[in-house]
């Protein structure tokens, strides 16, 4: 057995789950480094759960293996496993106080119980909540509930965490400062994160990788940057951030950039494939890299241009949105940062926008 | 309960600047209480007052109970049995429940496996019981072509009949509440417990089982208070020394001497109080049933 | 805290119905009444309370259905007649029922409490009752026998005649059964005296500490004692039992079963039903008129054709076959073999018999 630092390395090769003929994961392999903080994201029934139970023994794989550290642990019952894990309802033993719930995967271990309470208040503080052992579970607020299902979850000092979308059920604010705890729980503990969730924003806060997942398959994975930079595909750039399509063909290659005709004017685009003249294909342009030629906020560059005529104005306060039409009809939107010295657009002018060729991702 | 609605009912003039949302729920139940009332409760005060009351207010009846013998046998028999029976439905009871509780697409088959008991009367099922148990009967018959028996064992007319025909008509009523119990836990849990290291006999004793404990209460009580009051069963398949409270009270009550028929009953009735109040007392049913509705 | 009563009668409809009813309708034609007098004529209407089942079914075509025909009074049955719900009735002056079959020591034990009954109009009853069936209070209308019953295949042959047999179990080896004390039931001392040698004319006034020496002889074996008819039948059919006490009727139904079952009439006791009319009923003529009628030769004449108990009218023996005559316990022959109960000496000790019986089976 490896053991590379204080986190599990785990490797899942081809993994499977069928559930009478219907394909929940989908041959899913993935290599994740001891310590990293890997995000499975998702939409629902994408399979990220389904993965998530088979690694944490819940499930068993219909075809394919789980590593830890190096071993199989296909055949070994949930208990054995000896993993973290965080359900997104808590899963709190509602008969057991604050210090019990703690202390059960301790009391499972067989550590006496002086140790156990010892070990217990330190994980009571780890997660900001010292003093709170004798308390009820439901006595506390969600929030609260979370960082006890944490505690209990790490207190056996696992080399492996598992989270089930553990913010899901919490508000916007709540979430946002339990995601930065989460950050720095990882840093201090050291251990390897796996962690489920549908939230995009989540995902890119925290993570150091992200496995986007799409109808059982892993559509991309990386970190947050590149797949929010460079996606490879349509799915991942329409589910990470917003994302504008441009219909375009394919004229030839330049300075490895590939040379499309998009809306009557060539553009390029990064590619990493290598498309035949004449294929029509997509590409990607996130809104908020799209600039106003004469906004005085020129793209650096190289630069894609593109004549459209503005259809719909809106400010949001930090910036303003715009939709805007190319001359073969697709829509766009253009999100603009504010500022009292631009001038805002109305509907029916007429535009050119323009942006980074780095920008520009054939999907 | 009845203290809280008869002054709205009576004083309706009182109640007139009452908010009516609040005085709708009182005359919602009302109905109901009054029927308990008039059905229920004064003819059940009317036959227990019997024990103080005839000829003349005495307490003639509970000193004779006190110095009846024969009433402690039969006392302390009904008490056995009852708790022989609660174990056994305890016993028999809890998987049958758990296996109802994890059921999906079985669920209505096995609802109705539990409940046919149910649909049969008691005498019918005594009669069964007669039958299956009987020296001749198909258990021994059973016993004796596997083998594991070289004579036939008597049961039929023995305590164990008693204990085996009651169990088997009491079970429903220990399987329902445990199974309803067992179906309001969230499934997650076990995982949590799985995965916190927990074995599956560790889930079971340190998860599951403290969980379903109100519905294993209200099983027990169930079960506990109902066979209290058995009676067609024990006559039917019991040995010549198995008399309840209840053969009692029937003998009494077919002699006519109805003072201490109801002597008896209220005993009977005081001995299901008091269990009921040890319930409450010691697991506090009323918080257990809170937990459960989380 | 009432419990439905165990009563023969009921588990007597329940659970020996079909096969109670021998010839029903083939063999014998009933004999009919073809007129009666004008006393016994009226209008309105009677309720009658009866002990329900077959023997329901069997008075209405015996006696129910022709009386309402030939007098022009209505008759509604009722099953469940039961002592303490006259009682009940007759305490609380809500008298439902007109007339009910009951017993004669019932009849008489609640009479000793208070006045429960009306008086029997004995100018209209039939001159062919006996006077041995006749008492204040009710006109006894059915007769029928608790005799022994053994199974045929138990003893090689021999054949137990009376109750020093049945208690000498050494020549007739094997478990008995005799009647206990519950559901309104009292235990047999008479067979007890008999077994111990008292001739069946000195049994009463009974010696209650003979008779329960007597008992204490027999105890060991005795694995049942039971309380309701089709307990005993049950036990010899399941040859649970080699040998007990049994109510004639049931013993027609086990023989046409196949069972290897006979009755020994010898020492068997000769037992009642009564009809009696509950203080306050609206209909008391009415009742008065039915009771003359029912207890007159051929109405009771047609009732022991369908069921096998006897009739209170000496005239009804001439429409009875002698084959017929040969299960009914009012047939001379048999009747001449049997006790007759004595409700008298029942009625001033029953309850202290009762008493001593529990003592004596449980302590």
């Amino acid at each position: 057995m490896t053991l590379a630092g204080r986190g599990a390395s785990v490797a899942l090769n081809s993994l499977e789950k069928r559930y009478e003929g219907f394909g929940a994961v989908r041959g899913v392999s993935i290599d994740i480094r001891s310590g990293e903080f890997l995000t499975l994201l998702g939409p629902s029934g994408s399979g990220k759960t389904t993965t998530l139970m088979m690694i944490a023994g819940f499930e068993t794989p219909s075809a394919g293996d789980i590593a830890i550290d190096g071993r199989s642990v296909v055949a070994l019952p949930a208990h054995r496993r000896n993993i973290g894990m965080v359900f997104q309802n808590y899963a709190l033993f509602p008969h057991l106080t604050v210090a019990e719930n703690i202390g059960f995967p301790l009391k499972q271990r067989g550590v006496a119980k002086a140790e156990r309470a010892r070990l217990v208040e330190e994980a009571l503080e780890l997660v900001r909540l010292p003093g709170y052992g004798t308390r009820q579970p439901r006595q506390l607020s969600g929030g609260q509930q979370q960082r006890v299902a944490l505690a209990r979850a790490i207190v056996f000092k696992p080399r492996l965490l598992l989270m089930d979308e553990p913010l899901g059920a919490l508000d916007k604010q709540l979430r946002e400062s339990l995601q930065l705890e989460m950050r720095r729980l990882h840093a201090d503990l050291g251990i390897t994160f796996i962690y489920v969730t549908h939230d995009q924003e989540e995902a890119l806060t925290m993570s150091d990788r992200i496995a986007v997942m799409h109808e059982g398959r892993v559509a991309q994975i990386g970190p947050p940057e590149e797949l929010y930079d460079r996606p490879e595909n349509r799915f991942v750039a329409a589910f990470i951030g917003e994302s504008n399509f441009l219909p375009a063909t394919v004229r030839g290659r330049e300075e490895g950039h590939v040379v499309a005709e998009c809306a009557g004017s060539l553009v390029r685009a990064t590619c990493t494939t290598n498309p035949a003249p004449g294929e029509s294909v997509t590409l990607a342009a996130r809104p908020e890299r799209l600039r106003f030629v004469d906004g005085g906020w020129p793209a650096p560059p190289p630069a894609n241009r593109l004549a459209v005529t503005v259809t719909e104005a809106v400010f949001v306060g930090e910036r303003c949105r715009y939709v805007l039409r190319t001359g073969d009809g697709t829509s766009l939107v253009l999100k603009e940062p504010s500022s009292a010295a631009t001038r805002r657009r109305v509907a029916g002018e007429t535009a050119e926008v323009a942006w980074s060729v780095a920008d520009t991702i054939l999907v | 309960m009845s203290e809280a609605i008869a002054p709205a009912l009576l004083a309706p003039g009182r109640t007139a600047g009452m908010n009516w949302r609040r005085l709708v729920p009182l005359l919602l139940v009302a109905p109901l209480v009054l029927f308990m009332l008039a059905l229920y409760a004064l003819p059940v005060l009317a036959m227990l007052s019997r024990s103080l009351l005839e000829p003349a207010p005495t307490l003639a009846h509970y000193a004779e109970l006190a110095g009846d013998e024969v009433f402690h046998r039969i006392f302390t028999n009904t008490l056995w049995t009852t708790l022989v029976v609660t174990a056994g439905t305890l016993v028999l009871g809890y998987p049958v429940a758990m296996g109802l509780a994890r059921a999906r697409t079985l669920l209505p088959l096995l609802l109705i496996i539990v409940l046919l008991p149910f649909w049969t009367s008691v005498l019918v099922r005594s009669y069964a019981w007669m039958v299956l148990l009987g020296r001749h009967g198909l258990v021994n018959e059973a016993l004796l072509a596997m083998g594991m028996l070289d004579r036939p064992l008597r049961i039929l007319n023995t305590p164990l009949a008693v204990h085996i025909a009651m169990v088997h008509i009491l079970l429903p009523y220990m399987i329902l509440p445990i199974a309803n119990a067992l179906r309001q836990i969230d499934p997650s849990l076990a995982r949590a417990a799985a995965g916190l290291g927990a074995g599956p006999w560790a889930v079971f004793r340190q998860v599951t089982l403290p969980l379903s404990m109100p519905g294993v209460m209200a099983g027990i009580l169930l079960v506990f208070v109902l066979s209290l009051g058995f009676y067609i069963t024990p006559a039917l398949v019991g040995g010549p020394r198995d008399m309840t409270l209840s053969m009692l009270i029937a003998q009494r009550v077919e002699q006519l001497d109805w003072a201490y028929a109801a002597t008896l009953s209220a005993v009977l009735l005081a001995t299901a109080l008091v269990i009921i109040a040890i319930f409450q007392r010691a697991f506090g049913v009323g918080t257990a049933f809170r937990m459960s509705a989380r | 805290m009432s419990h439905p009563s165990l009563s023969r009668r009921i588990l007597f409809g329940l659970l020996a119905a079909p096969a109670l009813l021998p010839g029903r309708g083939s063999a014998e034609t009933l004999p009919e009444v073809t007129s009666i007098p004008d006393s016994l004529k009226g209008s309105g209407e009677i309720r009658v309370a009866t002990f329900g089942g077959t023997m329901q079914e069997v008075q209405k075509r015996a006696y129910f259905e022709p009386f309402e025909k030939l007098s022009g009074i209505r008759v509604r049955d009722f099953a469940g007649s039961d002592i303490t719900k006259i009682k009940a009735m007759v305490e609380t002056g809500n008298v439902e029922w007109d007339l009910a079959q009951v017993s004669r020591g019932s009849v008489m034990n609640l009479q000793k409490r208070g006045d429960y009954f009306e008086k029997i109009d004995y100018d209209i009853i039939d001159a062919g009752v006996p006077a041995a069936f006749r008492f204040e209070y009710g006109l006894e209308m059915l007769v029928w026998a608790q005799v022994l019953a053994y199974r045929t295949d138990a003893f090689r042959g021999a054949v137990p005649k009376g109750w020093a047999d049945f208690w000498d179990t050494k020549k007739f080896p094997g478990d008995r059964a005799l009647l206990g004390a519950g559901s309104g039931n009292q235990p047999e001392l008479e067979f007890a005296l008999m077994a111990a040698g008292v001739p069946p004319e000195q049994v009463y006034p009974m010696d209650l500490d003979k008779a329960f020496a007597s008992y204490t002889k027999i105890k060991r074996d005795v694995v049942k004692w039971w309380e309701t008819g089709a307990v005993p039948v049950q036990l010899l059919t399941d040859r649970e039992v080699v040998m007990t006490s049994v109510w004639n009727g049931r013993m027609a139904a086990l023989q046409q079963a196949g069972v290897p079952a006979a009755v020994s009439w010898s020492q068997g006791l000769l037992k009642r039903d009564c009809w009696a009319i509950p203080k306050g009923s609206r209909n008391r003529a009415q009742a008065m008129k039915f009771i003359a009628y029912s207890t007159m030769a051929i109405p009771q004449a047609r009732l022991s054709m369908l069921i096998p108990y006897g009739s209170v009218n000496d005239g009804a023996n001439e429409y009875l076959s002698p084959a017929r005559q040969e299960v009914l316990p009012s047939a001379p022959a048999i009747r001449s073999q049997l006790l007759t109960y004595n409700y008298d000496w029942w009625v001033e000790n029953r309850d202290a018999v009762t008493a001593r019986f529990n003592r004596w089976l449980l302590t």
